[in-house]
């Protein structure tokens, strides 16, 4: 028998007009590594609370069907008594925090379990170091960064020495170093360990090297089960709207075009070497002429004139952190620009100077040819709309509509004005059947949406998106960025600040590397992307496809291909050649 | 707000911040009863003598002058209303008495505050909240109170997004007259109350995994324990309360007396 156990699981939350889950069958071998995927709303949330019974016994509703977790039944034992079996960690690390030092915090449960201090000390010492922050012992737990409070919410779990570690989308908040850093603690765990791990992730291209076994959720059924390869090539999986992992989708499309490489492989690594395999042992490689130039280095000819201009501006917050140090840059007119660095290296800091919420303490910022010290914020804000990371810092307003009528009424559109820009924006984010709807009812991306729409309404010249990307699932990011070409081909100056690397090597803007509060460096996707020094300084890991052309580039391969599409084709010339 | 530093504990390793909480707390008791007893300059410059040490050891003279700092304005209306006060109710004339008792009034609530600073700032949370269990406050409402301490920063961070998010769509909070400011404050306050109560479930969500009210009688992982120091620090406490108290009724007044009180 499993250590997890489901039979027939249906369930519907109270007064939901349709069933969360529909009857699931799922075996988890004891020190299986599972890794989750599947859309939004697709019931994985659902499916990690019926795992140690906050489901049936947090939330009410109608269970039906059998969960057995260590051999208990998740029905007659309460959460409280599961905790010793199964541990559950969630996406926000702040709310699942309890104690104010990072020692007393990881103790936090086994005091609730009323286990002796003598025991408590060698399960606090054991979690702290199979999850890496023993060094943090006495810190203060709001010191922490987001990455070392996610591992903190892990030891904090593993103390209480559960069997099985569910992980609900624990590096949403997260950049990607941080991410990695999970995803070793989680794999040392389960090779070292044995424990069994059931984790749900987006972030496929870095989690699926670590899973024996991925299942795929759409529409609370399961819909894919299986080893990563198998179910990543499988048709049910595209069609769910899961993303596949680059080097996995690199590799069917090889397939497709009568490739077929050994695994297939699933990592950067392994795909490299099965290549090589094919390659002739020692034949000279032939110069490859590089494809013509994409849409990024072409829409260098077309830049306006500059609207924002950033002279060698110093930033420090009250508390003494040194958020810029000496920053100059210029944005022109039109351009679509990312701007890239792992948390805390300043991005957001820079971003605020652009509408004024920060003014430099030492240098200049110039929008339009206006310095930002010199006018209000809610001047600037006309010219530039920032929109925020996360929507629910920003919706009050009782419907859709009002809440994009509320920027346009600070503003003093008129009466006719706005509501010809609500209709607008509803049309232009596709939300208009939520017209009247409480922004609060609707899903997370929706809110991204609504969000966006109550910036877009009143046309700013350049818009900045922080970390649009967080927490949205393939879908979602497939929407946004056509979104973003539209916008793009409109010639709106359009600011994106993120670490999703995948995503920017999509889009192909001009990239902007930032560290320690200051620019490393700045130029086109295709250059950045393949420049490993600078991505390396600044703790961005490169996109997949670039790290296997990096390393064939000593086979004559072009070092700087970042699009699958163009890899595929590039591999497939070669090898043919080879065949011949 | 700078007065309110004070209250602030800040981390680090001291013999102060090492003591008992419990005798601390009574450490802070007696100075602060030796306080109210005395209303001349003398005994209230000793009390101040023995205070400046403890902040010395403590390590906190950077906080305690910031809360003295904070607390000047006040000092200065405690003392020029007291010093006004005596002028036109007790005989219309100033003496050198009553200068020195409107200053003995303002050293007072300057000897006050430096009481409670010695305590908060050198007092962990955790450390409270321990005391307060030993003294059978039941735990729900002790792991409240830590809770609310720990959520501080995170509810700080998150009011600086909402209003930099809000002004981002050009809410200007400093124009307007005053009820048009107030009306101004709901965009902000409806997402920071909304956020809190998403943030209770997932907390709650949290805490039943965490097998919060598990077991019957919970185990802590600190434990409060009395050491030598703890306990003279205790005696030499009980010690000065006695002394205090005796100077107080037993002995001859210390200065002037106040002079009757009377509106002409």
């Amino acid at each position: 028998m499993g250590i997890v156990e489901i039979r027939g699981l249906w369930y519907s939350y109270p007064n939901a007009p349709a069933p969360a889950l529909r009857g699931l069958d799922l075996t988890v071998e004891a020190g299986e590594f599972v890794l989750l995927t599947g859309p939004s709303g697709c019931g994985k949330t659902t499916f990690c609370r019926c795992l140690n019974g906050l489901i049936p016994h947090f939330y009410n509703g109608e269970l039906k069907g059998e969960v057995e977790v260590a051999g208990l039944s998740t029905r007659d034992h309460p959460t409280t008594e599961l905790a010793r079996h199964v541990g559950l960690i969630f996406q926000n690390p702040d709310n699942q925090i309890f104690a104010l030092t990072v020692e007393k915090d990881v103790a936090f449960g086994l005091e609730n379990l009323g286990v002796e201090k003598e025991e408590m000390l060698k399960a606090v010492d054991w979690a702290m170091s199979a999850t890496g922050i023993s060094d943090l012992r006495d810190r203060a737990t709001h010191e922490l960064s987001g990455g070392q409070k996610q591992r903190l919410a892990i030891a904090s779990i593993l103390a209480m020495r559960p069997k099985v570690l569910v992980l609900d989308e624990p590096t949403s908040f997260l950049d990607p170093v941080g991410a990695e850093q999970i995803f070793e603690v989680l794999n040392a765990l389960n090779k070292e360990h044995g424990m069994t791990i059931i984790l749900i992730e987006h972030r496929l291209d870095l989690a699926v090297r670590y899973a024996d076994r991925v299942i795929v959720f759409a529409q609370g059924e399961i819909i894919d089960d299986g080893p990563p390869t198998e179910v990543f090539t499988a048709e049910e999986t595209r069609l769910a709207g899961v993303g596949v992992p680059k080097i996995v989708a690199l590799s069917n499309r090889l397939a497709r075009r009568g490739i077929t490489l050994e695994g297939p492989p699933l990592t950067a690594d392994r795909f490299v070497e099965e290549i090589e395999k094919q390659l002739p042992k020692a034949g000279t490689p032939t110069p490859e002429k590089r494809a013509p130039p994409g849409l990024a280095e072409l829409t260098g000819e077309h830049r306006g004139n500059p609207i924002i201009e950033v002279h060698d501006i110093s930033y420090t917050y009250p508390r003494g952190v040194e958020a810029l140090r000496g920053v100059s840059l210029t944005i022109h007119r039109g351009e679509f620009v990312a701007i890239m660095g792992e948390n805390g290296a300043g991005k957001t800091t820079l971003v605020k100077h652009f509408n004024g919420l920060l003014k430099p303490q030492k240098g200049r910022v110039v929008v339009d040819g206006v310095d930002v010290s010199q006018v209000s914020v809610a001047s600037l804000a006309r010219k530039v709309g920032l929109v925020f990371q996360n929507p629910d810092d920003q919706l009050f307003s009782e419907n859709v509509e009002e809440e994009i009528r509320f920027a346009l009424r600070n503003f003093g559109f008129e009466r006719e004005v706005i509501e010809k820009r609500v209709d607008w924006a509803l049309n232009l984010l596709d939300i208009g059947r939520y017209r009247r709807s409480s922004p609060f009812i609707l899903s997370g991306g929706e809110r991204k949406r609504v969000a966006l729409a109550s910036v877009l309404a009143w046309d700013p010249e350049v818009v900045v998106l922080d970390e649009p990307t967080i927490g949205q699932d393939y879908a979602q990011k497939e929407r946004l960025r056509h979104f973003l070409m539209q916008l793009r081909t409109q010639g709106k100056t359009t600011i994106i600040v993120t670490h999703d690397v995948e995503f920017v090597a999509e889009c192909g803007p001009r990239i902007i590397l930032m560290a320690d509060g200051g620019i490393i460096a700045d130029g086109p996707t295709e250059r950045i992307m393949t420049d490993m020094d600078a991505l390396k300084r600044a703790s961005v890991s490169p996109p997949e496809i670039t790290k296997v052309f990096s390393r064939l580039s000593r086979h004559g391969f072009p070092p700087d291909i970042i699009d699958v599409e163009e890899a595929a084709e590039v591999l497939h010339r070669r090898l043919r050649e080879v065949t011949a | 707000m700078s007065l309110l530093e004070g209250l602030r504990f800040s981390r680090g390793t001291s013999p102060i911040h090492n003591l008992d909480p419990r005798v601390k707390f009574f450490m802070t008791v007696v100075l602060f009863a030796a306080a109210i007893m005395f209303l001349n300059l003398i005994p209230l410059l000793v009390i101040l003598l023995v205070q400046v040490p403890l902040v010395v050891v403590g390590k906190i003279q950077r906080e305690w002058a910031k809360t003295l700092k904070g607390g000047v304005f006040l000092a200065v209306i405690i003392f020029a209303t007291n010093l006004l006060s005596f002028y036109f109710f007790r005989g219309r004339h100033l003496t050198s008495e009553m200068l020195e008792f409107a200053l003995s009034l303002t050293l007072r609530f300057l000897v006050l505050i430096t009481s409670f600073s010695i305590f908060f700032l050198t007092t962990s949370p955790d450390k409270l909240s321990l005391a307060l269990e030993k003294a059978r406050v039941p735990y729900e409402f002790n792991f409240a109170f830590i809770t609310a301490i720990r959520f501080v920063p995170v509810l700080a961070d998150e009011a600086q997004s909402i209003i930099d998010a809000q002004r981002s769509r050009g809410l200007e909070l400093e124009r307007g007259n005053f009820l048009a400011r107030i009306r101004k404050y709901i965009p902000i306050l409806l997402p920071l109350i909304i956020n809190s109560i998403r943030r209770s479930l997932e907390l709650a969500e949290a805490m039943e995994s965490r097998a919060f009210g598990a077991a019957a009688k919970r185990t802590n992982l600190y434990e409060l324990k009395m050491n030598r120091r703890d306990y003279a620090v205790l005696a030499v406490s009980a010690l000065a309360l006695t002394a205090a108290l005796y100077i107080r009724f037993f002995t001859p007044p210390l200065g002037p007396v106040l002079p009757p009180f009377s509106i002409v």
